[in-house]
């Protein structure tokens, strides 16, 4: 995923003197030409197209392995259009929904759940630990940075299989731990109780979230080291002769200085949130009772082993107009104007 | 510049402020580290060690058996799944490369017709999450016979929506004069792109290059839909399926996670100050 601040200067344009370079001119079309029109014609195929199209599927009961019998791209006859009805089927709230309605809503409220939990922790993590590593010994940052670089690195899904050891329950480092201080045999089923709630968040998702965390800090560390060392010294030369000690330091020079940088990194950090998939797949699988089901897990398994295409299509494009809606938020945010 | 105005000031009185600093930041590193460190250390345990309660730390009888077995295993061609790994990485890193700073290029210093709204359309990509085409790009490559091929993740991906709008940022700042001059020279179109313009974009090209690289290598929802056939896949979805099919055989899956995880690290490790200045810069996810 890759998201910035999109940012429309003006291009300047090329001033060229017409007919001095006779032939130039020709030569800067021909070279255009054949750049541009088939990286147009190649992102009007696989860009373009699967976009349109995957709005086109939510819109049909569709399932590859009845595609065939008809229509258009095997939409229609056995793959009927249904109009919006999946959308109209997402708001039966009802106790009699459908199983896949009611695992719906469960991964609607999970993912936002977890993005939830996953920004303010991420920061209040993120923030302190910047601002301690731009504070020590310069010689000594880019070794301690290495420990937070590390976990970004390394395949999400090793980082899974790291996390579900360490919350094992016979084998696992936690309730190895437990065991030591407590005394007594400790054998908590982190990820697969579902009547284990702390604060009536389930503990599994709490646990899903401890190893999420543990590989995404790094990233905004980074980016708040960078916007650290940006911070006119002399700015922070001024507020020490006036006498202010670290923590005031932090809450009333630092934090201000970097809110244009906080805010951008908390929208970044909730729409990648919103896109979880790897660790919860691979540590939980949704479970236990669909208490990790976030949304690309509910669209993946119901796209890709139920063959329920266009309703996986429909639940897409609601993740769309969520990760849509934030990012509308960080441009009104960011317009604002910011300056040191 | 800050070091010195830190060295400056005239009071050398302690500062509290990075006493504490180490005081916590000692503690964290040692907590960030110890799944690592305990993943490898369990790796070196015998299954007896691994499957008593409640767990040791540090192995009492290291042993290389765990690995042992695994190279073993002709069930688990790890060499095949490398390759497979590193074919599709490379060969995205070099496609992105190539298309990101050409249109980059093109979009930065270049006019004509319909330019703004395909600009536009780039940008507007970067906003739909891959969950939106991942269904229909599915179908697609079912269409094109395609799945179960290592052209199916090369193909689709050749241009990156961020890696041209990257590329733009940094090729703005290329002296019009440069190019002009070339022009002068005789230089084709294309042979300005080769050695005048890739030229100047080289530390994009080395950072984004990076990112693209890991991006790649740690892929695991794409991959895991388009390649479902045993001998195709990558090292994340072959590790995943060694650790359900042995779910109960701790001592090898841990071996397997190490042989998978740890190589590429030390890779990333020495490409620290690129992969760095990408994520400052970017901010990619």
């Amino acid at each position: 995923m890759a998201e910035s601040t999109i940012s429309t200067q003006p291009v300047p344009q090329v001033a060229r003197k017409p007919g001095i370079f006779s032939g130039r001119d020709r030569a800067i079309k021909i070279f255009l030409a054949a750049t541009v029109i088939p990286m147009v014609l190649y992102m009007a195929f696989w860009s373009l197209f699967p976009i349109l199209w995957g709005f086109t599927l939510s819109l049909f009961e569709y399932s590859a392995r009845r595609a065939g019998a008809g229509g258009f791209l095997g939409m229609g006859g056995a793959n009927p259009y249904i109009g919006l009805q999946h959308y109209v089927n997402m708001l039966d709230f009802s106790e009699e929904a459908p199983k896949i309605v009611k695992q719906f809503h469960q991964s609607l409220k999970t993912t936002v759940l977890f993005a939830f939990l996953v920004v303010p922790l991420n920061m209040s993590i993120t923030l302190p630990l910047a601002v301690m590593l731009d504070s020590i010994h310069r010689r000594l940052q880019p070794f301690f940075r290495t420990f937070f670089f590390l976990p970004i690195v390394t395949a999400s899904v090793g980082v899974a299989i790291m996390w579900g050891f360490i919350f094992h329950p016979q084998l696992g480092l936690l309730n190895g731990i437990l065991t030591a201080i407590s005394g007594k045999m400790v054998a908590i089923q982190w990820l697969g109780d579902p009547h284990l709630k702390f604060l009536g968040i389930p503990v599994a998702l709490l646990a899903v979230i401890a190893a999420y965390l543990w590989q995404d800090i790094g990233y905004n560390t980074l980016i708040f080291i960078a916007a650290l060392q940006s911070i006119p010294q002399s700015l922070r030369d001024a507020a020490k002769v006036d006498g202010v000690n670290s923590l005031q330091m932090f809450w009333h020079v630092t934090i201000p200085l970097l809110r244009p940088t906080i805010l951008l990194a908390a929208v970044l950090t909730m729409i990648s949130a919103f896109q979880v998939f790897d660790i919860i797949q691979v540590m939980t699988n949704g479970g236990p009772q669909d208490q990790t089901r976030v949304l690309v897990i509910d669209i993946y398994y119901n796209a890709f082993r139920f063959q329920r295409m266009g309703w996986a299509s429909a639940v897409s494009v609601v993740l769309f107009l969520l990760v849509l809606v934030i990012s509308l938020i960080q441009t009104r945010l960011l317009r604002t104007e910011w300056e040191y | 510049m800050s070091t010195l105005a830190r060295t400056a000031q005239p009071k050398p009185r302690i500062a509290w402020g990075r006493v504490l600093a180490y005081t916590i930041l000692i503690p964290a590193a040692l907590v960030a580290m110890t799944p690592f460190v305990w993943m490898i250390l369990s790796s070196f345990k015998t299954a007896a060690e691994i499957h008593r309660m409640p767990p040791t730390f540090f192995p009492e009888m290291p042993t290389l058996d765990n690995y042992r077995t695994i190279f073993q295993d002709k069930d688990l061609p790890l060499a095949v799944f490398y390759k497979n790994s590193a074919i599709i990485a490379v060969a995205n890193v070099v496609q992105v490369l190539f298309t990101s700073s050409l249109f980059g290029y093109i979009f930065a210093k270049f006019e004509f017709r319909g330019k703004q709204p395909i600009f536009w359309f780039i940008l507007a990509t970067m906003m739909i999450p891959m969950q939106v085409t991942m269904i229909p790009g599915y179908l697609i490559l079912t269409k094109l016979h395609l799945l179960n091929k290592l052209i199916a993740l090369i193909i689709p991906s050749a241009i990156d929506a961020f890696g041209i709008f990257l590329f733009r940022q940094f090729a703005l700042s290329i002296p019009r004069e440069l190019i002009e001059a070339a022009r002068i020279d005789g230089a084709s179109e294309f042979r300005i792109y080769r050695s005048i313009v890739l030229h100047q974009l080289k530390p994009a090209l080395a950072t984004f290059g990076m990112l693209t690289f890991m991006f790649n290598w740690n892929a695991y929802l794409w991959p895991l839909i388009v390649l479902t056939e045993k001998s195709k896949r990558t090292l994340p979805i072959i590790l995943v399926w060694y650790t359900t099919k042995n779910s109960v055989q701790e001592h090898l899956t841990l071996a397997a996670s190490v042989l998978v995880v740890l190589p590429i690290l030390v890779v990333f490790l020495f490409s620290q100050k690129w992969i760095v200045r990408g994520i400052t810069l970017t901010g990619i996810k």
